[in-house]
């Protein structure tokens, strides 16, 4: 290594050298640290009742004894009526719906735009882009047609995070918004 | 502080469950307590979900498998119930995420156990502002002071997704104080 050389060509700034690991080992440390903001006050006004915290072991042991299972005596008879009450509700309603004979036949009038929009997502009609731009007026779409949603900053930084191996390399965190 | 493996192995077995329960409810309370606070803002509902967490905790610990910390999967199913409180709040009042949310704010100033001040006020209705998932980073990194690792094992982001959202909430929160 020709270190005569390099001392010839390159300076640093006065004591550069001394101070480098102090320097270095209080931006590690920081690292985990966002600096608070001077804006922001430090508490945020919660406060709570005297002794809360004290009683709380109890109360939480008190919902789980309620929450124990109960032992339920068995009322077979009861049951019995229960499930003729049941099978009685469920003939009478076999027996108004035979009954009704509704001849008409469906109309467009009848649906709601929403339920017609509904059945275009989620059924594949097999219609090619060609038969679908017959139908749209392409000079009168506009983007709000296409998307209705404003894109949340969290979903571009959740798109980010996925597609990108390291999302800190963006250095996000550096720029105003 | 008994160490969590043996503090798992006990609550796993019926002759030491009872007693290992109570240390570990004494251990994590007032954690829970303040991550559920922080999300369902009033006492009484964060009372109602922190029973529930460690109720569940205790019906479900011979499945947890240890997979990782065990503090990390409470504090998921802690998440987990006060978003789902929430949820079913809002469902029952008839009233959409956002107008919960106002409303749980506006509803802080009379709450007898908020005793913030007009800062602080302020400060609620901005984090109420942000997104779901930069409230909860927000929340368990700025008064929480939790490592990005932790919240990463319990949100199951990435860390640097978790400092790109933590620096958004904190930018609009400041911003939002900023206004008059």
């Amino acid at each position: 290594m020709n270190n005569n050389n390099n001392k010839k060509n390159f300076k640093t700034p006065e004591g550069y050298f001394e101070g480098f690991s102090d320097r270095l080992l209080d931006r590690i440390s920081n690292a985990n640290n966002d600096p608070k903001s001077s804006l922001l006050p430090e508490s945020d006004g919660f406060s709570l009742p005297d002794g809360y915290f004290d009683s709380l072991n109890k109360s939480i042991q008190d919902r789980l004894n309620d929450n124990a299972p109960k032992v339920i005596a068995l009322n077979s008879r009861r049951k019995l009526y229960y499930y003729a009450a049941a099978a009685v509700a469920a003939i009478g309603l076999l027996a108004i719906g035979l009954r009704t004979n509704n001849t008409s036949e469906p109309t467009f009038e009848g649906l709601a735009n929403t339920e017609i929009e509904e059945y275009f997502e989620f059924n594949d009609l097999g219609l090619t882009t060609y038969e679908i731009a017959e139908v749209i007026p392409v000079d009168e779409l506009d983007i709000s047609d296409i998307m209705d949603d404003k894109l949340e900053e969290e979903n571009i930084i959740d798109y980010l995070d996925n597609s990108i191996e390291n999302i800190e390399e963006l250095n996000l965190t550096e720029y105003e918004y | 502080m008994i160490a969590e493996e043996t503090l798992l192995h006990e609550l796993k077995q019926l002759e030491t469950q009872a007693r290992a329960f109570e240390v570990l409810v004494n251990t994590y309370k007032e954690r829970l307590y303040w991550h559920i606070r922080r999300i369902v803002l009033n006492h009484d509902d964060t009372d109602d979900v922190l029973q529930n967490t460690f109720i569940k905790v205790y019906k479900n610990i011979n499945g947890f498998k240890g997979d990782s910390k065990l503090y990390s999967w409470m504090y998921r199913i802690a998440t987990n119930e006060a978003l789902t409180f929430l949820k079913k709040k809002s469902n029952k009042l008839g009233i959409s995420d956002t107008e919960l949310k106002d409303k749980m704010v506006s509803n802080l100033q009379a709450d007898v156990y908020f005793e913030g001040d007009e800062i602080q006020l302020k400060l609620q209705k901005a984090i109420a502002t942000l997104p779901e998932k930069q409230k909860l980073v927000f929340n368990m990194k700025y008064y929480q002071e939790m490592k990005y690792e932790e919240i990463s094992a319990i949100l199951d982001t990435s860390v640097g997704g978790l400092k790109a959202s933590y620096h958004l909430a904190v930018k609009k929160v400041e911003s939002f104080l900023k206004e008059d």
